[in-house]
This record gives structure tokens, C-alpha cells and sequence, in this order.
């Protein structure tokens, strides 16, 4: 058990963890704001990796107008998706429409995978090396998906407790139709809420895209980790969500350094078990919803 | 052909199984289940160990994943007692992951990636068409018996606390019911019938392997009790039947439109699987069959 | 639901098919009014989603394209129904897929099952109906399994591979051998034989089992090249060996890598920038220099530098292919009895299906040596030896160094 190598493990969580914040923060908002787990969320990075990866490497766009461009597409299609399949069953219950976001997300990623086939693509972009500062290893992308992260956090925090419109995103969900009778606009609420989610898990998606490679289930191998972040930090609240990602990612890291790394999902599960007897609402979750 | 026929309808009976352990977990008491294929690999592997490599006789093998699942429905009860619903769908759903990657990586336990060959069947193999049709009218009788249980259990008292907890946990505990004892009995009832659906599989299938127990089955059987109707055992065996007919009927789709690809076929018939779903939950969202609403008892 | 299956409905199917057909029929009209045989009838089961979905559609491609070529030419003298299904990486829907090409196509063989447990899963309806099996999957255990000699697997199995690898990292140089894998049926045997090859030569070897999920395998190359390692073996395939060498470039590793033909494949590098996986030595197995049947499939597919599993079903077909032409007769016990007279034992050495069937209707001993090796097999149906291709990424391209 070396102690030496604990803080370019610890280093290597955090970086890890980046990747999963963007999307824990779709997710998480969804489920404050909509009041449902939403499945999409792995598929809809999928489609951001996408579409981002064309705008790159058939439309010669740079990284951040391709990451822009999956945002959007994400946006767009995620929106689409949900009001057409998955908004309908409001009446029948948040279980109901999270189910029906768990067969869309069977469908988008089949979809996408009609139309590339399983073929592993690449970001046209070269890589970098490591910046090495004390000794410690940083990678100069994961870096700045960090600070994207955090950025992202802290903009959806100000404008949900800051803005006339996050008020009534919150008023929304408190209570919509005394939220209605004061003007606001449920539909409007949701659509945005949806659409904004659903990009920031496309965003995170081309992010996550640009450091690995591009295929139909690039978005659908993190939903595990994704939902586990979102749970350890607390369901429902923003700055949880970025918590509890980077917190999933130093756990897996630790159990690679120091444990099997075969068993990283395992632990993490272990460890949010745990986490969750003593601290039902997790870690920055509100006690009572 | 008829082969075909029979295996197929074998699979649908044990998916029949599965749709129906969440009658009581899911329909009845609320509680969203993900982690299913746990349940269903617990069963699996201990009924596959005992009866291949500790020679139990083969009739034992579905009571062991019987027991099996309940014993590990226990433990995922106990564990998660302080969790609100939401939290718990998505740690049983890590639960079943942890199975998988115990039963990959613990070699010496469970053969690991390689997995359980050679488990002996409830029945004899190698006897053509009879063998299939033993094993389907074993586990159509079992279907059968269980769902027939269940529908009992769901009328009775018992049936109807649950229900009292699914709708308002508060209220009920304030009513003086002991809410994580009737959970953990749900919950052990629902995950037995998992491991059983799981011995009946290895002993059918004679092999089991981590792969196996992937998420992707929970969600289908999932979208199965979602369709037919997940708060009576009629509703999920009828969605669990449907599911697999529609799983099968999807293949001969890609030979009415030759210029698809395989890998485009293939995708396609998962895209119709998901898109058929949706469309039963809206225009039945209760499910085929829906909850019937029970009358308070005269007193 | 019922009424679906019943018999309205398979007549109805094969009233698709036979206009399918029809339509075939008229482009290739003067060669199928030759066959007067009754048709062989085979299936592919091939990861076509799912973990080993990478894989699954060029296996596919390579087969239907060489049916279609003998179908449009005629020369088998009777026709070639291929039915194509999705294993999803999974025995359970493999097990379905397989139960549906035996009993409701009537296979007589089931061509290209690549995860070693739909393999083991599929394996006894097939040995029980009769059916074969070509796998390409590698699990030592697979061919140990009581077959009757239905099961005919073209990958080498691990002994080989791991004793060819380890040779291979002490011929570069290496002393210090470390091998990242994930958890595979293989993950264990593999390391023994690297390890007793790079012991011999006075070498030193270590391993690292991953999860190949992650997004990010930074822990694990730290973990690596702690070890000091000046050659790295990579057992993954395409979607976690990209990530792998990324992370390996990114730390600056300046030693050799070695991987599997299968993950450094033209996949990989079409995913990855140049720089990244340049340098990097890919094993293969293959057949003996000279041979041309390499080059003709990479034609075929349209792909620069076909992978291996793609080579083994194209190989999988061929003999098929020959063997039915020799037998006379389209059953999957014929084509068990008579495929080694026409895949070993000398003759005339034949690479595709067009000269092996040529050859066996004159009358000749045939030898088939395919794209993925010499293709001989002993009585459990493994390949008794392989030659491998040796290569590696040059200025972007997989370059052949040699053939031993």
C-alpha cells in the first residue's frame, strides 16, 4: 500500500470524474426539475459524440464550435424525443416516463447505429501529451473538461436561484399548477428544462468523444457511473451532481490503485450503499423533497 | 420447426417467470427493482454449482434457485432499507452489476468469463423433441402455479398492506403496519421467483455464463410487465409472452426489406422492440391488463 | 400471437422468399437454371450489436459476399440461402437466434460465433441437431467440449498465441514484459505461456486485469509503467485498446506495444490520430508466405487489412463451400465427415471457394489454405498449427515485417 502514488491517483479520479459530471448534471436537473429518472441520458451523449464528430471531421469544424454543434443536436432530437414519446405519460407517472425513456434510449442508440454501424470513429484532432506540474500528470483536455464542467455548474446553479426564470423552473416543480395561476408557463418550463438537459449530456458526450473514440455505445457504457454520481451527490441538486461524479471518479481510481481494478464498478456501488445508509439524501441532497 | 416452437414458448414461460417476480416488488409495494437479472444469476449459478460439481439430484436445482434468490432478495432488502424508491432503482440496478462482476472475476467460485457448461438438465437430453416439450410444460405448470399464487397473494390482506404501502408508506406505517417487514417479504417473494426462473434456464440451456446476465434482460423484462400490466400476475405473464413473440417475429421483418444490411436489420428490430413499447404505454399506460381496484370489505 | 407461427404464415414467408429469390433469379438467370440440386442452406451468428459489435458486420459482408459470387456464377450447382443473425454478444438471444437457424432455416451450418460464451451456449443444440459450428471464439475450453466433431474453430488457441507473443517481446528486446487484458476466458492462460516464453530468455513479466468499460485507463498504464515494462502486450479489443493507447501515449511510454490483430485493426486506426498508435506490432494469425488468399479477401471487403476474424469466416465459407461440392450432399454430418479430406493432408492447395469447388468436380485432392492460416485441423477441431503475420503500423498503415 504505497503512498506515493495517491496523488496522481487522486488526480486521475478527478480528471476521470469530469466526464461524467456534464451528463449527472442533465440527469440530475431532469429529475428535480421533471420530477423523473430519465434514461435518455446515455444515448443523448451518443448522439452529441455524433454529432459532433461530423461537424469536426466532414464539416472541418473546430473542437469548440463541434462540441457546440452537440449541444444543439442533442438538444434538439432530445426535446423532440421526449415530447413525443415520454411526455405524453405524465398522467400515468414519473415511473411510467421513465420507462419510456429507457425503451427511447434502446431506440436512439439502434438508430444511430442504423446509420454508422458499429465502427470505431475518431475526432480529427491531434493528441496531446500529459502537463506535468509537481510531479503530477494532468491531461490538457481533461483539464479544461473540468473546467467546463465547473463552469456549467455554477452558470445552471445562478440561473435556477438567481434569474426570474430559474424561480419559476423551481416554482415549476414545487407546484405547477399554483406555478400556472402565477403565469408561468408549465409546457415552456418543461421544454426548456428538457432541451437543456438533453444538450448538456450531448455536450458531455463529444467531451468525453474527443478524449476516447466514437461509437454507438460510447454515450451507454458510462449510464451506470452516470447514475451513480448522481445518486452519491444527491438527486436533484446541481452542484451534487458535479460532486458526486468527481467523488465516483477518485473511488474508482482508488479502487484501481490500491484494490482490483476489475471490481471499480463494484466497489463504487459498495461505497454509495454505504454512503446512502448514513446519508439518505446524499451528499448535498435536500433532506426533504 | 416445432422445435422452434417449443423452446421458444420454454424461454417465453421463464421470462413469464421474471415479469411476474416483479408483480409483487414493483406493482404491488412500489419498489423498482433494476437489479432483476441479479436475481436471475443468483439462481443460475447457485442451482448450476450444486447439481453439476456437488451432485445434488437435478430436482433440487430449481428449489436451490428458489431459495437462492430469496436469500440474496434479503440481503439487497436489508442493505437499502433507509433508500427513498428513487435511489432504489438505480442501486439494485448497480446490484446486478456487481453480480456480473463477481460471477466474471471470482474464477475459482463461478469458472469465471468461461462460465458453467454441462448442467444437467431437470430432464434428460439428448431425447430429441421430448426433452423440449418436458422442459415447457414444466415451466408453463410452474408459470401457472406462481402466477395463480401470486394472484391469491395480491387479493389477500396481506396484498392489499402493500398496496397501502406502495401508495402512501407513511400512512401506512402510521397505521401501525411494520412497512420493512412486509418490504422484505415482497421483496424475497419477488426475488425467489427470479432465481427459479434462473435454475430452470441453466438446467434448459445447459450453460450459464456472466455475459448472460446483462441489464439489457431486466429491460426487457421490464418493458414486458410494463405492457401487459405490472400489478397482476396475468398482466405480466401476458407481457412476457408478447415480449418474446415479438422478439422472434422482429427477425423475419429484415426479410421483407432485403436492402438492409445485417448490422441495419439488427438495429431495426431493437429500435421496433423499444418503439412497440411505447406505443402500448400510450394508448394503455396502465398495461393491458390494469390494477383492479379492490373494494374496502364490508365490516 | 399463435396464429403468427402457424403454417399460413411460414408459406406466406417463403412466398417472400421465393419472390426474393425470383428477382435474383432473373439477373442470374442462365447460371441458376443449371442447378437442379436441392439449395444448402446457411446461417451466420455474428455479433451484430453489443460488445463485439465492432466486429460482427464485416464478418457478414465477407460471407455473403462469396456466396453471392458462387450463387451468381453457378459452378456449386445448387443454390446458397444464407441467413444472417444477431448473436447481440449475449447467449441469451444467441441461443434463440441459433434454435431459429437450426429448426425454422434448417442450417446445416452456423458460421462465425465470435464471444466464447454464445459459443459454449450455442454449441450443444448444434452438435445435438446434427449442425456444425465454425467459431472463431477462443476459450481453450470450447473445443474440450463433447462435440462429435460439429465444432471446427479457426483461432489458435491461447497456448499458441501466448507462447508467439512472448517470443515476439523478447526478439524486440524486451526484458520486462507487462500484459494489460481484460477479464477474458484467455486473461489467465495467455499470461502463463508469455510468461514461461519470456522467463526462458531470462526475462521478467507482470499483469494488469481491467475493466474495459472505462472511459479513462490512466490508473492502469500508471500501474503499468511502474513496473518499468520496456514492451507492453495489449489483450482488449478495439473500443478499450483505443482508449488504452491513448492513455499510453498521453504518458509518454516510449517501449514497444504489442497487440492482437483483432484490436489493432484498420478500425482502430481510423479512430485514433496518426501519431497515436504508430510504432505499434500486431500479431496475426495467417497462412504461409506466398499465400495470395490475404490479399484477394481485402479485396473482396474493401477493407486495406482485413482482421482476423473476418479472415477465419472467410475461410469458414470457402471450406463449406469445397466440402459440399466433394460430399455430394448438403447435411451437416456430410459436411462434418468430409471437410478435413478437402482443409488438409496435401493435393492441390486451393485459396477461395471458385478453385476449390473447380477443382474437386475434376476430380483433384484438394488442400485448402485460407486467409486466416494453413486451416488443418485435429480430431477436436482446432487448428494443429498457424503461422503468424507479424506487422506493424507504419506511417499510419499496417505494414507486414513477416510471416513466421
Amino acid at each position: 500500500m504505497s503512498f506515493d502514488i495517491l496523488p496522481q491517483a487522486l488526480v486521475n479520479g478527478l480528471m476521470a470524474g469530469t466526464v461524467l459530471a456534464v451528463p449527472a448534471i442533465g440527469f440530475t436537473a431532469i429529475f428535480a426539475i421533471r420530477g423523473y429518472p430519465n434514461f435518455m441520458i446515455g444515448a443523448m451523449a451518443t448522439i452529441g459524440a455524433y454529432a459532433g464528430w461530423m461537424a469536426n471531421s466532414s464539416a472541418g469544424f473546430s473542437l469548440w464550435a463541434a462540441v457546440a454543434v452537440a449541444f444543439v443536436a442533442a438538444a434538439l432530437i432530445g426535446l423532440v424525443t421526449e415530447k413525443v414519446a415520454v411526455r405524453p405519460l405524465e398522467a400515468s407517472g414519473a415511473l411510467t416516463m421513465a420507462i419510456a425513456s429507457l425503451a427511447m434510449s434502446i431506440v436512439l442508440e439502434n438508430a444511430i447505429r442504423f446509420f454508422f454501424s458499429n465502427n470505431l470513429r475518431g475526432f480529427d484532432t491531434p493528441l496531446e501529451r500529459d502537463v506535468v506540474m509537481m510531479g503530477i500528470r494532468f491531461g490538457p483536455q481533461q483539464l479544461r473538461n473540468l473546467l467546463i464542467a465547473l463552469g456549467i455548474m455554477v452558470a445552471i446553479w445562478a440561473i435556477l436561484k438567481f434569474t426570474r426564470f430559474g424561480r419559476a423552473m423551481r416554482a415549476s416543480a414545487d407546484n405547477p399548477d399554483l406555478a400556472r395561476l402565477k403565469g408561468v408557463e408549465p409546457v415552456r418550463i418543461a421544454d426548456i428544462t428538457i432541451a437543456m438537459a438533453m444538450g448538456l449530456c450531448g455536450l458531455g458526450g463529444a467531451l468525453l468523444a474527443i478524449d476516447s473514440s466514437v461509437d454507438p455505445m460510447v454515450g451507454t457504457r458510462l449510464l451506470l457511473s452516470i447514475f451513480a454520481a448522481a445518486v452519491l451527490g444527491g438527486l436533484g441538486s446541481i452542484p451534487g451532481a458535479v460532486v458526486g461524479a468527481l467523488s465516483i471518479g477518485i473511488i474508482e481510481e482508488m479502487t484501481v490503485a490500491y484494490l482490483a481494478p476489475a471490481y471499480r464498478l463494484a466497489i463504487s456501488f459498495i461505497v454509495i450503499i454505504l454512503v446512502l445508509t448514513f446519508r439518505p439524501q446524499g451528499i448535498l441532497g435536500a433532506k426533504v423533497r | 420447426m416445432l422445435t422452434y416452437i417449443v423452446f421458444i414458448l420454454t424461454i417465453a414461460a421463464i421470462y413469464a417467470l421474471l415479469a411476474q417476480s416483479l408483480v409483487p416488488i414493483w406493482g404491488q409495494t412500489g419498489m423498482v427493482n433494476l437489479g432483476l437479472v441479479g436475481f436471475f444469476a443468483v439462481g443460475a449459478y447457485a442451482s448450476a454449482l450444486l447439481t453439476r460439481d456437488f451432485g445434488w439430484p437435478v430436482y433440487l436445482g430449481p428449489i436451490v434457485g428458489l431459495v437462492a434468490g430469496g436469500i440474496l432478495g434479503l440481503i439487497v432488502t436489508l442493505s437499502t432499507l433507509r433508500l427513498r424508491d428513487d435511489y432504489l432503482a438505480i442501486v439494485t440496478l448497480g446490484f446486478a452489476e456487481v453480480v456480473r462482476i463477481v460471477a466474471s472475476n471470482e474464477i475459482w467460485l463461478t469458472g469465471g468469463t468461461d462460465g458453467i457448461a454441462g448442467i444437467p438438465g431437470v430432464f434428460e437430453r439428448g431425447t430429441g423433441l421430448t426433452f423440449h416439450v418436458q422442459f415447457m410444460v414444466l415451466t408453463t405448470l410452474l408459470c401457472l402455479v406462481i402466477g395463480l399464487l401470486i394472484t391469491r397473494l395480491v387479493k389477500s390482506p396481506w396484498g392489499r398492506v402493500l398496496r397501502a404501502i406502495r401508495d402512501d408508506q407513511i400512512v401506512a406505517s402510521v397505521a401501525g403496519k411494520k412497512v420493512v417487514r412486509f418490504k422484505a417479504q415482497s421483496f424475497m417473494l419477488g426475488a425467489s421467483i427470479a432465481g427459479l426462473a434462473g435454475a430452470l434456464y441453466g438446467s434448459y440451456i445447459s450453460y450459464i455464463a456472466p455475459d448472460l446476465f446483462l441489464p439489457l434482460i431486466t429491460i426487457y423484462v421490464f418493458l414486458a410487465a410494463t405492457a401487459g400490466g405490472n400489478t397482476r400476475a396475468l398482466g405480466a405473464t401476458v407481457g412476457a409472452y408478447l415480449l418474446v413473440a415479438w422478439l422472434e417475429i422482429s427477425r423475419f421483418i429484415g426479410e421483407v426489406v432485403p436492402v438492409l444490411s445485417a448490422v441495419q436489420i439488427a438495429s431495426l428490430r431493437e429500435i421496433i422492440v423499444g418503439l412497440a413499447l411505447v406505443i402500448v404505454l400510450r394508448f394503455a399506460p396502465g398495461g393491458l391488463f390494469k390494477e383492479k381496484r379492490q373494494k374496502a370489505p364490508v365490516t | 400471437m399463435r396464429s403468427f407461427l402457424d403454417r399460413n404464415s411460414i408459406n406466406r414467408r417463403s412466398l417472400i422468399k421465393g419472390i426474393g429469390a425470383a428477382a435474383t433469379l432473373t439477373l442470374a438467370a442462365p447460371a441458376i437454371l443449371r442447378a437442379q440440386e436441392a439449395p444448402l442452406r446457411l446461417g451466420t451468428l455474428t455479433p451484430l450489436t453489443g460488445a463485439g459489435g465492432p466486429y460482427g458486420p464485416t464478418m457478414v459482408d465477407a460471407v455473403r459476399k462469396v456466396v453471392d459470387n458462387i450463387n451468381g456464377s453457378g459452378i456449386l450447382k445448387r443454390e446458397i440461402i444464407l441467413v444472417s443473425e444477431d448473436s447481440q454478444t449475449n447467449p441469451e438471444a444467441a441461443v434463440r437466434a441459433a434454435r431459429k437457424l437450426i429448426d425454422v432455416d434448417q442450417v446445416s451450418a452456423i458460421i462465425g460465433t465470435w464471444a466464447s460464451a454464445v459459443t459454449t451456449a450455442v454449441a450443444p443444440m448444434c452438435w445435438e441437431s446434427k449442425t456444425m459450428l465454425f467459431t472463431v471464439s477462443g476459450a481453450d475450453s470450447i473445443t474440450q467440449l463433447p462435440h462429435d466433431g460439429y465444432i471446427i474453430r479457426t483461432q489458435p488457441n491461447t497456448t499458441l498465441q501466448g507462447l508467439k507473443f512472448g517470443a515476439f517481446a523478447i526478439e524486440l528486446g524486451g526484458k520486462r514484459v507487462f500484459f494489460l487484458t481484460p477479464q477474458t476466458p484467455f486473461a489467465d492462460s495467455q499470461f502463463v505461456t508469455i510468461t514461461s516464453s519470456v522467463e526462458e530468455a531470462g526475462g521478467v513479466t507482470e499483469r494488469l486485469i481491467y475493466d474495459d468499460k472505462k472511459p479513462s485507463l490512466r490508473s492502469e498504464v500508471d500501474q503499468a509503467l511502474r513496473f518499468n515494462p520496456d514492451v507492453i502486450i495489449l489483450g482488449g479489443y478495439t473500443p478499450d485498446t483505443t482508449i488504452l493507447m491513448r492513455d499510453l501515449y498521453r504518458s509518454g511510454f516510449e517501449g514497444h506495444l504489442i497487440g492482437f490483430g483483432y484490436s489493432i485493426n484498420q478500425d482502430l486506426l481510423n479512430g485514433l490520430p496518426a501519431d497515436v498508435v504508430e510504432g505499434a506490432y500486431t500479431l496475426s494469425p495467417s497462412p504461409a508466405e506466398g499465400s495470395k488468399a490475404y490479399d484477394e479477401l481485402a479485396e473482396l471487403v474493401g477493407v486495406a487489412a482485413p482482421d482476423t476474424y473476418t479472415c477465419q469466416v472467410y475461410d469458414h465459407i470457402n471450406m463449406i463451400l469445397t466440402t459440399v461440392a466433394k460430399a455430394g450432399g448438403v447435411s451437416g454430418t456430410e459436411i462434418r465427415d468430409t471437410i478435413r479430406s478437402i482443409s488438409q493432408g496435401g493435393g492441390t492447395v486451393v485459396e477461395n471457394a471458385t478453385a476449390g469447388i473447380e477443382a474437386v468436380q475434376a476430380g483433384e485432392k484438394v488442400d485448402y489454405s485460407g486467409a486466416s492460416g494453413p486451416c488443418d485441423f485435429n480430431d477436436i477441431g482446432d487448428i494443429v498449427d498457424a503461422n503468424f503475420r507479424y506487422e506493424q503500423v507504419v506511417d499510419g498503415k499496417i505494414t507486414l515485417l513477416k510471416i513466421a
